[in-house]
């Protein structure tokens, strides 16, 4: 556990955003996340990759910050795609029953090949 | 009977108290005080101390010991004056005389210490000695009494030597009686007149609670003040404890460190009732497993057991008080006390009244609010035995057993205040506590969102004035055992609706997940209420340290 203080970065790449959440994802930082999410969406962008790599500690309600960008995504078709999950990140996932409202991939790459070919 | 003292290289770790015993006859003179209560925890060595004082003032030679037990004294007013009296005489002429001897000789009548007593001199004690029978004779209950307490002072007074008078387990004196039981109250006050004497210091021991009630008795608070005698401290008792050993021919196994030992809080009465458990059970050579064996024999059928279901039959005339009394005591161990109400009698199985009276005469013991494990451990045990129905042996192993899994337990405790990621604290702390452990590193990832989820639920809802959790880690080989408490608003698992992923979007339920979390990482789960605090007990079992 390394526990670094919350932040978000993202970047964009062809049609698509990707976010990178770092550190311990709680209700603060859930937060942060839905607004750099909204950003995107508010300037028309339908296509969301998030990548886990720096994600070391989640709780709950953090989580539940995700069903919101989710939900979001839904209302507009748009896809979510998560990647870089490490093993304790899926089976809370998997706990929790979100996996299959999202798309998962191992790497972010082969999320943005996904979105751009249609193909999996 | 006062000579009976351990030998004084063996009294440990009392040497301020009896110094300044010591120095009582010349606070008295001065009237600066002089009279003491000795206070002190039963076995604590409120006794030997006395017995340590009057060795040494016996040879010393400047002040006089006069020593009286009424533990074991007739309360009848003529008995008690007749022993009290001759004790005095014969005391007094043992210092005299340096014959300590003499002291001992209780069977011996008056009469045939006559010529010792002539040829010391001592004409006011022969006077003093007719005087007193002449009372006996003409049946004077009253001057009797007056006359047997105030020897020590007119001694003090003939030989210009002050007498220090010592009086054991004095509160038995509130119950003095004339022809029987409870027809004189207040001949405790009769001590009064002696106690004000400034060439008599009085030390005096009993149980606080009684002492309490007999000192509303202005005349004998004067100049009273409470010397207490605390535990040994713990190398001391480990010291005393080894020490016993040694006299009873048995050796501590090699790297033994007896932390057991701590359970009796370095009461030296405990200590050697524990080294000649071991010595009954025949033990040669001693371990800290063995230690525990040895200890649950003795709160069950040892010494220290006979000696608290002595004091316990002074509470209770007949069977059915006396499994009253255990119920009564077994509720107040698992309550950590006792509250007052009708519900008691319901536990006692008594009537209210009778259950009242019974709960008083607990009270004023200070039996109910000894924080002593040996004792409890001895009510368990005879609770299981009595009102359970459990034969000892059962009992003997419950107890052991109980104890030969705490050694093998280790706990943490840990507080945080109930602040934006103070929960990360929890985390990183048992991180520690699971490589401590060796706990796989997957695992305790898991163990900390579940200890996550728990705090921030706390956090989040309790509404908690205190703005504290208190977590408690508890391990053992086979099982992880978190216990995490928090005052504020109830919680109940019930409370908690399993709603679906689908559901929660659409009605915008985002919250309370964190328990499905917890239930899916931990064995179990549970959640009481105790007093205002919720308490969760999350455990783990752990098999082959994964
Ligand atoms: N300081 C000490 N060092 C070593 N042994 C001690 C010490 N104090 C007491 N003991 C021993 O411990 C035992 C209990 O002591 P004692 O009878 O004096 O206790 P108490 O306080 O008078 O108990 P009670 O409340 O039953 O009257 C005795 O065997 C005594 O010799
Ligand atoms: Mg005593």
């Amino acid at each position: 556990m390394k526990s670094v203080q919350f932040s978000v970065a993202s970047r964009r790449e062809g049609d698509a955003a990707i976010i990178y959440p770092k550190g311990y994802l709680n209700n603060l930082s859930g937060e942060n996340l839905v607004i750099e999410c909204g950003i995107y969406i508010g300037k028309g962008i339908t296509k969301i990759v998030v990548n886990f790599s720096e994600t070391d500690l989640i709780n709950s309600i953090g989580i539940s910050m995700l069903l919101q960008i989710i939900e979001d995504l839904k209302n507009i078709k748009g896809t979510i795609c998560c990647t870089n999950m490490s093993k304790l990140l899926r089976d809370t996932f998997e706990m929790l029953g979100l996996m299959q409202h999202m798309l998962v991939f191992p790497v972010e790459s082969d999320a943005l090949t996904y979105l751009k070919t249609g193909k999996l | 009977m006062p000579f009976n003292a351990i030998p004084a290289e063996d009294f440990l770790n009392r040497e301020p108290e009896l110094n300044y015993l010591k120095g009582l006859s010349k606070l008295k003179a001065n009237a600066l005080g002089g009279d003491v209560f000795l206070d002190g925890a039963r076995g604590m060595g409120k006794t030997e101390l006395l017995k340590q004082l009057y060795r040494i003032l016996f040879w010393e030679n400047n002040v006089v010991p006069f020593y009286y037990s009424f533990k074991t004294a007739n309360l009848k007013g003529t008995y008690f004056a007749q022993d009290y009296f001759t004790g005095f005489v014969r005391q007094y002429v043992s210092f005299v005389k340096k014959d300590p001897s003499l002291a001992s000789h209780v069977a011996e009548p008056l009469q045939r210490l006559m010529p010792t007593i002539s040829s010391l001199g001592l004409y006011w004690l022969i006077d003093c000695i007719e005087d007193f029978q002449g009372h006996v004779n003409k049946n004077d209950f009253y001057w009797q009494l007056v006359a047997a307490i105030s020897a020590p002072v007119m001694a003090a007074q003939k030989m210009g030597k002050p007498v220090i008078v010592m009086l054991d387990d004095f509160d038995a004196a509130a119950h003095l009686y004339e022809s029987s039981l409870g027809d004189a109250h207040g001949l405790i006050s009769l001590f009064g007149e002696s106690m004000r004497n400034r060439r008599c210091p009085h030390v005096i021991t009993g149980s606080a609670g009684a002492l309490e009630s007999i000192f509303t008795d202005h005349s004998l608070i004067g100049m009273t003040e409470r010397m207490r005698l605390g535990p040994l401290p713990e190398d001391l008792a480990v010291t005393l404890f080894r020490a016993h050993l040694t006299n009873l021919k048995i050796t501590c196994a090699p790297g033994v460190q007896l932390e057991f030992l701590n359970i009796l809080r370095g009461n030296p009465f405990y200590i050697k009732n524990l080294a000649k458990a071991a010595w009954k059970m025949q033990k040669n050579v001693i371990n800290e497993k063995d230690l525990i064996e040895c200890y649950s024999f003795e709160v069950s059928d040892g010494e220290t057991a006979f000696y608290w279901a002595s004091a316990f039959s002074r509470y209770v005339k007949n069977s059915a008080q006396r499994k009253a009394m255990l119920k009564l005591l077994m509720h107040a161990i698992e309550n950590g006390g006792i509250e007052d109400g009708k519900r008691l009698s319901m536990v006692s199985g008594l009537g209210e009244a009778e259950t009242e009276t019974l709960l008083g005469a607990l009270t004023t013991s200070g039996i109910i609010r000894a924080k002593d494990a040996v004792l409890q451990d001895f009510i368990h045990c005879l609770y299981m035995k009595e009102i359970e129905g459990r034969n000892a042996n059962d009992a003997r192993e419950k107890i052991e057993a109980k104890y030969i899994q705490k050694r093998e337990e280790s706990c943490f405790e840990l507080v945080i205040p109930m602040s934006s990621n103070a929960e990360l604290v929890v985390a990183k702390a048992v991180e520690q506590i699971g490589k401590n452990m060796n706990l796989d590193d997957e695992f305790l990832n898991y163990l900390q969102i579940a200890l996550i989820e728990v705090c921030i639920n706390a956090i989040e809802h309790s509404g908690s004035y205190e703005k504290k959790v208190f977590l408690k880690f508890i391990t053992r080989p086979d099982k992880l055992e978190i216990i995490i408490e928090n005052s504020g608003r109830p919680f109940s698992l019930e409370s908690i609706k399993e709603v679906p992923v689908e559901e929660k979007m659409r009605l915008g339920m985002k919250r309370g997940w964190g328990y499905k979390l917890v239930h899916k990482i931990m064995d179990s789960v549970k959640v009481e209420r105790v007093n205002d605090r919720t308490r969760v007990i999350l455990t783990k079992n752990i098999d082959n340290g994964s």
